[in-house]
């Protein structure tokens, strides 16, 4: 039908495929196939003598195509493809029928098997029949990054990437950077200050040559492709000019607006015109809009009048601007579960329920209370302090499915802080089991309980409630088997991480997936952990999964080295197999346009065109398109027909 | 209802599997060695949003017994929306087939992530057992050959 | 209702002031009482438009045909051309926009309502009253809730629900939604009923219904079916007349794919046929169930279809059935609006997943 000169290669795998298919059965049945002019079979088609045979069988029979019967596509389609390039011939012109995952393993009776592996076989043969040789297609790349997030994940990545020569546009949301790890007082298990292993960094990002800091912005929108990306930022008003700022707090001291810092989780208040830390980067002073009482000279006008240096202007709009990248890396971290969810432990409603990042700040010597351990009710030292671990993890009925990770680490940090703090104090914690896997983390848990002799217990709290001016914690200890009730000064919850609220959105943005819990979802979870499904933009952080710090800058490092190796090269190809118009049909009907989630079709004069570098060859388009006019080029409408003929065919 | 006792009756299937989620499910089930029964031939397709009813109906009246269409779940899609507009579009050929009385049966979709081989083995092994009973299709095929 | 006069004025000034190039109507056909489709460019043509119950035909498809005619002429034109357009007529110009097939400035749409009535089904009336030859009728006319049938010597007044085609009765806008001017008045609610004795308003999908409750099981279903698809024999007359079947190819008809003095055999050897031409029933039934989802979404019940099918196959059922299924599944309704994406474009989150593994 197609014309073209087919070689059928069947593998024995072995035994795995031979053992249920008969694979000389399978060759012969192929070799009446039409277009079929030679079949062999071969003990393991993958190996060196296997591919030989299929190079040198095409050399000797003229052939046009290959079909290889072996294992999924997914493990040797590349291989017999070169082959096929190796032996003069276009890597479309090589398919794989899958007879071993898809039948041989799956199926006990060697009748049944076999028929279906000639039928699987078929399909492959009629496929190749109608596939026509393409090649990859070639784009220019921007040697520029994108760092969405510039927590530590995204600071390691933009330090990464300019450290190997990239320009870096690094943008955060909030008016500094540094993320949740600028919170933390001292990181587990080494108990090194969280602010002095991460400003140093900071500072660098400020100084970095290569590196352009865009801080109280947000992405807007993302269009272009892997290499060319076009990216719209939409940066907040900046009413203080960091140039001018000397950090003096003289306009702190004349506001009059008194808000909850959320710099400090709010366990402290301050005004609309702000440091968010003393190390905050950039350095100076942050006019929130929001709180500011009308950014008026009439209203109020008094940090505008104080600034000596001038650096208070409130004429500022929001700005927006457009910059090309070549690769985004997406760094937008995790929040804690929300505690609406969680009455039943109190948080929120009782002054001295604290979440861990709260707790976290309470220990900070930049923090609220300069890192005395004091309860927020009454400012007092906490004597017996309850750490709930799990609270909102691995609860898949009420809250979240997933283990947080760090909890079991940081709790353990907590309990060990405190202690520290309060020699004398009773530190009891509510676990589940215990997660310690990391270098030297069983052994700091192991510390914990035994040398700072924290009372670890084993069970749920059930219920968390005030009394007088003690927080009062019902539970189960389940390897006693007993009921135990404990008079707390202060109680700390190991929240569930979740991912960060705008997650959703920069997903969309970016046209990357997420997983069922809403975290951003890796291109494959073993081979490509720090790739989304879109080429060109990576993952780093805890946006992807929970994760503790090392781990984070692991993956950052991964996510830049990725980019790097994208970015090195000179020019990109993108896969060929994209969408073809065949004008003379197209109405202009824009049914394909809207269906297209990669915005690569626009009408032009009345009618589709596709780009090609924006298109991944999803056929969306071609199922709906209503005259036949659009097609996936080596996915066409005809090769389905003859391939559905051919599982039908008897 | 076959006309050789014999010869029981095989049910014929044509599975459309998104290349992504069902088809690498199935390379799970094969890789986890999960037996189903060997009725489906599976027809691999970028995304299961690029089934064309035209497809299926064809499957049909080239004398399939059974027509399966998985893709990945909802919010997994590789190509971030194609399974809802599959889902709108085969939902309406559903109707169809049925309204023009099909057997229910016959016209099946599921979602099946590549993690999910017991999932895949399980939906043809309950398709198979399904369409037994009901016979050969003969209502939308031309001749069976 | 609207006088007829009314009408050939605004035409012939639309004409004479040349605000429109031509006007797409109805006139008195050569089959006596029944009203035929015209496309008239002078003033004076305009006293030859008629409006009563015989206006059946969608009139989107002449817009459809002006289209593809310039299209082969190459010709251009600053000018829009005038059409008339009943609820319905004017659903499917909306589709048409929606689909960018017509823009907006290139019609001038003179909106008819059909009010609390609706056009005569001729099949209806072979066997409504005793002694009415249809081939000896001259006129028929709207009046009230009746229509009036005269012959040369008689006059008959038929209550109009008996004779009137079901879309009619089951139409939900009986007034066009989009127009540039508009004759008739929308009717109100108590009008559009009629009265319990002579209703002119059922159910929508009444029809619909009726066969679902009679063809209770697959099996009753695919009785009545399969001998309706039997029947067919794919005159393709359901194609032709329908506004949207305006494919430059029909992707399941071969003859009609383009061969120019280019095309290679090979070309021509390769071309997909999903379905042959031969009347079977296995490929009648690709055939329409391609139609039907074809239409999915954009059919807007004209009826004209069923109306021009020579051996009566029902098809307005698998055209209702779809859209049903898409205002009471997606909230989606055909010919509604120009701005929204098409049905089977778009989705939502909420959209039906029982029926998925």
């Amino acid at each position: 039908m197609s014309g073209k000169r087919i070689g059928v290669f069947v593998c024995h795998c072995g035994n795995n495929i031979a053992g249920t298919v008969d694979v000389a059965q399978v060759a012969s049945v192929m070799a009446a196939e039409d277009g079929v002019v030679c079949t062999s079979d071969h003990a393991y088609m993958c190996s060196d003598p296997g591919q030989n045979a299929v190079i040198a069988a095409i050399k000797e029979n003229a052939l046009d195509g290959v079909v290889v019967s072996c294992c999924s596509p997914n493990l040797h389609e590349r291989t017999f493809r070169e082959n096929a390039k190796a032996a003069g011939l276009n890597a479309f012109d090589c398919e794989i029928a899958n007879i071993r995952e898809q039948c041989a393993w799956v199926h006990r009776d060697p009748g049944e098997a076999t028929e279906k592996a000639i039928r699987i076989s078929r399909v492959a043969v009629r496929r190749l029949g109608r596939s026509r040789p393409l090649e990859p297609i070639d784009t220019g790349v921007t040697r520029r990054v994108l760092v969405v997030g510039a927590g530590i994940a995204g600071i390691q990545a933009s330090l990464d990437l300019a450290a190997a020569g990239l320009d870096v546009l690094l943008v955060e949301r909030q008016a500094t950077i540094g993320g949740r790890m600028m919170g933390l007082s001292e990181t587990f298990p080494t108990l090194d200050c969280s602010q002095c292993v991460l400003s140093p960094r900071m500072v660098e990002v400020a100084r970095h040559p290569r590196i352009t800091l865009m801080v109280s912005s947000e992405v807007e929108k993302v269009s272009g492709y892997v290499g060319n990306f076009q990216v719209k930022i939409r940066r907040q008003a900046a009413f203080v000019d960091p140039d001018l700022c000397k950090l003096c707090d003289d306009c702190a001291q004349v506001c009059p607006v008194v808000v909850p810092n959320e710099y400090e989780l709010g366990l402290s208040a301050r005004r609309a015109i702000f440091m968010p830390y003393p190390q905050a980067i950039p350095a100076t002073y942050t006019l929130d809009e929001s709180s500011c009482l009308g950014l008026n000279p009439v209203v109020c006008g008094k940090c505008r009048d104080v600034c000596e240096a001038g650096a208070i202007t409130y004429d500022r709009k929001p700005e927006t601007v457009v910059e090309q990248v070549g690769a985004v890396v997406v760094a937008t971290g995790f929040d804690l579960y929300g505690q609406e969810q969680l009455g039943e432990y109190g948080l929120g409603a009782i002054e001295d329920v604290l979440d861990g990042l709260q707790y976290e700040r309470l220990c900070s010597a930049s923090g609220p209370t300069k890192g005395k351990i004091l309860r927020p009710s009454d400012h007092r030292a906490p004597k017996d302090v309850v750490f709930i671990q799990c609270v909102g993890s691995r609860d898949p009925a009420r809250h979240c499915a997933w283990c947080s990770k760090i909890c079991c680490m940081y709790t353990a940090k907590h309990a060990k802080l405190f202690k520290h703090q309060v020699p004398d104090g009773r530190a009891y914690v509510f676990y589940i089991d215990i997660r310690s896997g990391g270098k030297g983390y069983e052994e700091f848990v192991q510390g914990v309980m035994e040398e700072d002799e924290v009372m670890y217990l084993r069970g749920r709290v059930s219920r968390v409630y005030q009394d007088g001016d003690k927080v009062r914690v019902f539970g189960t200890d389940t390897l006693s088997g007993q009921n135990v009730e404990i008079e707390a000064d202060l109680v700390v919850l190991a929240l569930a991480m979740q991912p960060s609220a705008g997650t959703a959105a920069i997903a969309k943005t970016l046209k990357i997936s997420r997983d069922k819990d809403g975290f951003l979802a890796e291109a494959h979870p073993k081979l490509r952990p720090v790739e989304s499904v879109t080429a060109g933009v990576f993952l780093a952080g805890t946006a992807q999964g929970p994760k503790d710090i090392p781990e984070t800058v692991a993956q950052a490092s991964a996510a830049a080295a990725k980019a790097i190796g994208l970015l090195s090269q000179p020019r990109l190809s993108h896969a060929p197999t994209v969408a073809q118009v065949r004008s003379r049909l197209c109405t202009g009907c824009r049914m394909c346009v809207d269906t297209c989630p990669y915005d690569a079709i626009r009408l032009v004069q009345g009618k589709a065109v596709v780009t090609d570098v924006l298109c991944e060859g999803c056929g969306s388009c071609v199922a709906s398109c209503l005259r036949a006019a659009i097609q996936v080029k080596n996915s066409s409408p005809l090769q389905m027909k003859e391939m559905i003929e051919a599982v039908l065919r008897v | 209802m076959a006309e050789d006792p014999k010869t029981p009756y095989e049910p014929r299937i044509v599975a459309f599997l998104c290349k992504w989620c069902s088809s690498a499910g199935s390379d799970l089930a094969g890789v986890s060695r999960i037996q189903y029964p060997a009725n489906a031939t599976p027809i691999t397709v970028p995304c299961s949003g690029s089934v064309s009813p035209q497809y299926i109906l064809t499957a049909f009246r080239k004398g399939a017994d059974g027509v399966l269409v998985s893709g990945c779940h909802l919010g997994d899609c590789h190509y971030l929306e194609g399974n809802y507009l599959a889902r709108r579009k085969l939902f309406l050929v559903k109707e169809l087939l049925e309204f023009i009385g099909l057997e229910p049966e016959r016209f099946r979709m599921s979602w099946v992530s590549a993690a999910e081989g017991a999932k895949f083995a399980q939906v043809i092994t309950d398709f198979v057992a399904d369409l037994r009973p009901l016979g050969p299709q003969d209502k939308l095929q031309g001749q069976r050959p | 209702m609207i006088d007829p006069e009314e009408l050939r004025t605004r035409a012939r000034d639309l004409l004479e002031g040349g605000q429109v190039r031509a006007v797409i109507g109805y006139r008195r056909g050569s089959r006596g009482w029944a009203a035929e489709p015209v496309v008239i460019t002078r003033p004076e043509e305009a006293q030859d438009l008629v409006w009563d119950p015989s206006c059946v035909h969608n009139l989107a498809l002449y817009l459809v045909q002006d289209r593809r005619r310039r299209g082969a002429l190459r010709e251009s034109t600053d000018r829009p051309i005038g059409i008339l357009a009943k609820g319905c007529d004017a659903r499917a110009i909306v589709v048409l926009m929606q689909e960018n097939y017509v823009q907006r400035d290139e019609v001038y749409i003179i909106g008819l309502s059909c009010e609390s009535s609706g056009m005569l089904d001729e099949r209806k009336l072979a066997g409504a009253a005793e002694g009415i030859d249809p081939q000896a009728l001259e006129a028929v006319d709207f009046e009230g809730d009746a229509f009036v049938l005269s012959s040369q010597h008689q006059q008959w007044r038929l209550p109009a629900a008996g004779v009137m085609a079901e879309r009619c009765l089951e139409c939900r806008n009986p007034c066009p939604k989009v127009h540039d001017t508009l004759l008739g008045k929308e009717p109100r609610e108590q009008e559009r009923r009629g009265t319990a004795s002579a209703p002119t308003m059922s159910d929508p999908f009444a029809e619909l219904q009726r066969f679902e409750q009679t063809a209770d099981s697959a099996a009753a279903r695919w009785d009545f079916w399969s001998r309706q698809f039997d029947r067919c024999i794919r005159c393709f007359a359901c194609r032709s007349v329908c506004p949207m079947c305006y494919c430059e190819e029909c992707m399941v008809d071969s003859i009609s794919f383009t061969v120019t003095p280019d095309t290679t055999a090979q070309e021509k050897a390769n071309r997909l046929r999903w379905i042959e031409r031969s009347a079977s029933r296995s490929d009648n039934i690709g055939y329409h169930l391609t139609r039907a989802l074809h239409l999915a979404g954009r059919c807007i019940d004209c009826g004209e279809c069923e109306r021009v099918c020579p051996v009566r196959i029902p098809l307005r059922l698998l055209n209702t059935k779809m859209e049903r299924e898409s205002r009471e599944r997606f909230g989606y309704e055909p010919g509604a609006s120009v701005e929204v994406a098409a049905l089977l474009a778009s989705f939502r989150d909420d959209d039906p997943n029982d029926f998925i593994r």
